[in-house]
């Protein structure tokens, strides 16, 4: 049973009505209640706010106490301005992937295909999204602010303002770029310009330490001076994105979907590989073609060492992603010199993993490993050389700011995060069969737990090494 | 279509692709697997940009944006999705109901389609055929000028098949034009007046 739409026939109907139609057909079906949804709502707040608090805690405790305050203030602060600057690059990268507007494929398939009033149907959704940024930067500069020690009232609602005013201007930025796509070139340019802008910062910073240069800070202060650019800024780009809303064309809802899809997938399985895939699938057909080589034949390793070589030559965006893993450790060497050794092998871990696509490639597909044939040992092996040069390399390049020596240490150090990288790309599909167990966060499958440590865990061990023998 | 070209980085899937379509006429897209048929089809109804050229609509340029164009157009692709909690018919209901009808042709597409016994029924508990029957169905409950199928034989059982070469006809005769790739010869034969070769080895 169904209720009658009030329409007439051929004529178009309202986006409003339409949506409150298809509201009150899916509700009737729907055995969870608003009750059940609140309920979801409160829990995940209340775990957010206690976890998010006490991170927040913890790093304003440790850049407070002795250890933490080792680094120069100037340094400090302009290493914040590129972190900053990165996140902002990333931040909007990550707006441009997803859409930022996004609409369910069903919708797509039934609704937006339809002559339904195109920002009619996105309104209530873009105004959420504009309502979420504005809070959600707020607070993120508020937590920002906190977190590096700001206790006066004035800066810390200076903070608020810039990260709501940015948090905005990006969003709704963002929304006019999605209505038109003749400009997706200037925001793929931004991107890299915001990026680009916090590495020359952070490297400026890096070889004026090392060379005994000392950098002055700001005469303003920035966070209030950004805010008070933002806001203005805000109500043109939200102004700007409410006119661009009829011209968000179905190709771009259509691919934010994908990504926003893989990425609740993601995140409600805390399976990372549901959006590492797509990205991978996605950066892999933005380069279309290659040019195919034949391999030189010096025997079946040398072979898989050989296509493994070429993958990253082929995308060289790793590579990119390793030399800032690199800047960031020498960044953190010079701003908190007492977490360098604990750095050194997290971001060493982190940079390796960039590096070790054809391992995870074939630690998770059997089919492919029946393929290359041989036994699973000698192609894990063969696909660990590449991961494990990297490896040697990282520690070579980032000795000179953690230890005056080379030592065992290192020896055991390096071996590790090879070990630990092997573990991590060699994970076994996910089985979501097998017993729970119950956790503050609720029941979780003990295989899942298994999955997400598998890698880490060695990490773990190897920063307890580092801090009691480095 | 004048000039349509879509490339992933530097593959060029279709290269400066122009044809026309009169009203009342069928034309089949036909070319190897990797041709860029699905492409082509996705690029016509606005799933997917062109990198170049443009899709026009009795001479003038249509954009996907445009109520007019969504008007006119139905389509069926391979992408469908599928509310998990509305029914067959309150899908179709929908459908009737956002392109301004009453949804008075709902149960006799139902009907026509065979979905009689799942008109009721989610998403999730229709078979392949089924699904793809809805997806169908989706087309003929709205108003259409221009139909676009992605291989709508399908997952369709030899009756169904039967019917959509029946209706493919109808469609015609009502002069809505119909773009369609296939890879049923017999399908083609039946209902198609112009053949649209796509892909180097077509």
């Amino acid at each position: 049973m169904t209720t009658e739409l009030d329409v007439r026939p051929g004529g178009r109907p309202d986006a409003r009505r339409l949506r409150g139609w298809l509201r009150r057909t899916r509700r009737r079906h729907r055995t969870a209640s608003l009750g059940d949804a609140l309920g979801d709502a409160y829990v995940l707040l209340l775990f957010t706010g206690m976890y998010g608090w006490a991170l927040i805690s913890e790093v304003r405790d440790y850049l407070g106490s002795p250890s933490g305050r080792q680094g120069d203030p100037a340094d400090r602060y302009w290493f914040g301005i590129a972190a900053a600057l990165a996140v902002a690059g990333l931040a909007w990268r990550a707006l441009r992937v997803v859409g930022p507007l996004v609409v369910a494929p069903a919708a797509q398939s039934w609704v937006v295909s339809s002559p339904v009033d195109r920002r009619g149907w996105l309104l209530p959704r873009f105004v959420a999204l504009v309502v979420a940024a504005t809070a959600g930067g707020g607070l993120f500069g508020l937590a920002a602010a906190v977190a590096t020690g700001a206790g006066a009232a004035p800066d810390l609602a200076g903070a608020t303002v810039a990260g709501a005013g940015c948090a905005t201007v990006a969003v709704a930025s963002a929304v006019v770029v999605q209505g038109s796509p003749d400009r997706a070139g200037r925001a793929r340019l931004l991107d890299r310009c915001l990026l680009g802008a916090g590495a020359v910062v952070a490297l400026a910073v890096v070889v004026a330490h090392l060379g005994g240069q000392p950098v002055p800070l700001p005469a303003v202060p920035l966070a209030w001076t950004l805010g008070l650019a933002a806001v203005p800024a805000a109500v043109v780009a939200v102004a700007a994105a409410y006119r661009a809303l009829p011209s968000v064309d179905r190709a771009s809802l259509a691919a934010g979907a994908e990504v926003a899809d893989a990425a609740a997938g993601a995140a409600l399985l805390l399976d990372p590989s549901f959006l590492t895939g797509l990205a991978e699938s996605r950066r892999w057909r933005s380069r279309g073609v290659v040019s195919s080589r034949r391999f030189r034949p010096l025997g079946r390793s040398v072979v898989l060492v050989q296509a493994e070589l070429w993958r990253t030559v082929r995308h060289p965006s790793a590579l990119v992603v390793w030399a800032a893993l690199l800047l960031t450790m020498y960044a953190v060497a010079v701003a908190l010199p007492s977490s360098a050794g604990a750095a050194q092998v997290l971001l060493g871990f982190l940079a390796v993993g960039r590096l070790a696509g054809g391992l995870r490639a074939v630690g998770r597909s059997a089919g492919l490993r029946r393929s290359l044939g041989g036994g699973d040992v000698q192609l894990y092996l063969a696909h660990l050389v590449v991961p494990a040069l990297s490896v040697l390399v990282w520690y070579a390049v980032t000795l000179p700011v953690v230890r005056p020596t080379v030592g065992v240490v290192d020896g055991v150090l390096a071996l590790g995060t090879v070990a630990a990288a092997y573990r991590a790309g060699t994970r076994p599909t996910m089985g979501y069969g097998g017993a729970t167990v119950n956790t503050p966060a609720g029941m979780i499958p003990v295989d899942l737990i298994r999955q997400v440590v598998r890698g880490p865990d060695v990490i773990g061990a190897l920063i307890l090494v580092q801090l009691f023998w480095g | 279509m004048r000039g349509l070209t879509r490339r992933f980085g530097k593959l060029a899937v279709l290269e400066d692709v122009s044809f026309g379509l009169p009203e009342g006429r069928l034309a089949v897209v036909v070319g190897p697997n990797g041709s860029g048929k699905t492409t082509l089809l996705r690029c016509v109804v606005g799933a997917d940009r062109p990198d170049e050229g443009e899709v026009l609509v009795r001479g003038r340029r249509c954009y996907e944006t445009d109520p007019e164009t969504r008007a006119l157009l139905a389509a069926a692709l391979d992408d469908i999705g599928f509310f998990p909690d509305l029914s067959v018919a309150e899908h179709l209901e929908l459908v009737a109901y956002a392109h301004g009808g009453a949804g008075a042709t709902v149960a006799e597409v139902i009907a026509e389609l065979g979905l009689e016994r799942a008109r009721d029924q989610l998403p999730a508990t229709l078979s392949s055929g089924q699904r793809r029957r809805l997806a169908l169905a989706s087309c003929f409950v709205r108003p259409r000028r221009l139909l676009v199928l992605d291989e709508p034989e399908q997952r369709l059982d030899a009756r169904g098949r039967e019917w959509l070469a029946d209706r493919l006809l109808r469609e015609k005769a009502e002069g809505t034009a119909v773009l369609m790739a296939t890879h049923d010869a017999e399908l083609a034969a039946a209902v198609a007046d112009d053949r649209i070769e796509i892909g180097a080895a077509a």
